[in-house]
């Protein structure tokens, strides 16, 4: 089931009554709707402000999504109407940048990336873990590294790793899980997850 | 075809069985668990509980190894907390599948209207073909259920009003061959 399936499975559950199956998309997409944010808006309490009411009225749209898009391009869209409300009501304007400009990944634009879009406690949270995941992924054996950055950084599938590493599609999988683990328990004592929020 | 499969043939030790559930949420991250697999993980998702945290964790480092590494953790709970004072929605979504028969009804109609425009038309030995074909000759003309010469004959002006030249020529020398 691909990425976009799951997305869509996910809306038809909310669409079915499950409230709950929206914060699985939240969670997913929340980091990548701040950071859009973040290139229009500068005040971390604004962003958050406006994060919160992009999924509110993404929920309350949610029976017109027709699932022709994938549901971050429509979420994007819905984010980007709800900022530039927000600022109009103020009197102030979005910053002169294409679309594209602000949704581009790979080559943001710096005038725009807001450095600091939470507040110093978030912030410091955030330096921690990129520290930790940093270090636990240069601490990884070398297939597993090659394994989670062919995944997670240059967006591979399974079967272009497996043909890259020259190994079957399970060792892929194997591998990229055990990466996560590995990093994962140098995140748990920063993010504080309780033991017993894990098996 | 991408699968993460598990041998139902043994029940597995709870150690290996959290193992196997989080190998599933890691391949349902990227997008690489079986359909069959990934409808009932989906649904175990639920709020507090393990694998919801797996997937929250491994969402984390995927969107941290990315460079989306500011975050405002408490968002997802503020948003689930206003929702609750909105409506539950009952608008389930079209699912592509049942649009399939329509589709293959309307083909199947296309279809069976154009057979049925090309049966009716004129066949290679039918009056009307041999009238069109300017290669004909008398003798073929001849050859034609009898009752059709005297039609065409009666039409013969109302043919020349519609036909083209050289079927008209034709109609002209088929009745003269034929004596009419």
């Amino acid at each position: 089931m691909s990425d976009r399936e799951i997305d869509r499975l996910l809306v038809e559950r909310v669409r079915e009554g499950d409230k709950q199956a929206f914060g699985l998309l939240v969670d997913k997409y929340r980091r990548k709707l701040l950071r859009l944010l973040s290139r229009m808006v500068r005040d971390p309490d604004e962003i958050e402000d406006i994060a919160q009411e992009t999924f509110i009225k993404a929920y309350r749209a949610l029976p017109q999504f027709r699932g022709d898009a994938a549901f971050y391009t429509w979420l994007y869209r819905i984010g980007v109407n709800t900022a530039k409300n927000y600022l109009a009501t103020r009197g102030r304007a979005m910053p002169t940048v294409s679309d594209q400009a602000m949704n581009d990944e790979d080559e943001p634009d710096e005038r725009l990336v807001a450095k600091d879009i939470g507040t110093p406690e978030s912030e410091l949270l955030s330096k921690q873990m990129v520290m930790a995941v940093t270090e636990a992924v240069e601490a990884l054996p070398e297939e597993l590294r090659e394994a989670i950055t062919l995944r997670e950084i240059e967006g591979m599938s399974y079967e272009e790793i497996a043909e890259t590493m020259a190994c079957p599609i399970g060792t892929v999988r194997s591998r990229i899980f055990r990466a996560r683990e590995a990093i994962a328990a140098k995140l748990r004592p920063i993010l504080g997850t309780p033991e017993d929020r894990r098996w | 075809m991408k699968s993460v499969t598990t041998n139902s043939m043994h029940t597995p030790a709870p150690a290996q069985a959290h193992e196997a559930d989080a190998l599933a949420v890691s391949a349902l991250v990227d997008g690489e668990l079986d359909d069959a697999l990934a409808r009932p993980l989906l649904r175990r998702l639920a709020p507090g509980g393990p694998e919801r945290e797996c997937f929250r964790e491994y969402s984390l480092i995927g969107d941290t190894l990315r460079g989306l590494d500011h975050d405002m953790p408490d968002l997802t709970n503020r948003v689930m907390a206003a929702l609750e004072g909105e409506p539950t929605l009952l608008a389930p979504m079209r699912k592509p599948h049942r649009q399939r028969p329509a589709l293959w009804l309307a083909a199947a109609a296309v279809a069976a209207i154009t057979w049925g425009l090309w049966s009716a038309g004129p066949s290679p030995e039918s009056p009307a073909s041999l009238a069109a074909n300017p290669n004909a000759t008398p003798a073929m003309a001849a050859n034609a259920p009898g009752n059709v010469m005297p039609y065409l004959a009666a039409h013969q002006d109302f043919a020349q009003a519609v036909v083209s030249p050289p079927e008209m020529r034709f109609t002209r020398v088929t009745l003269a061959g034929t004596g009419q």
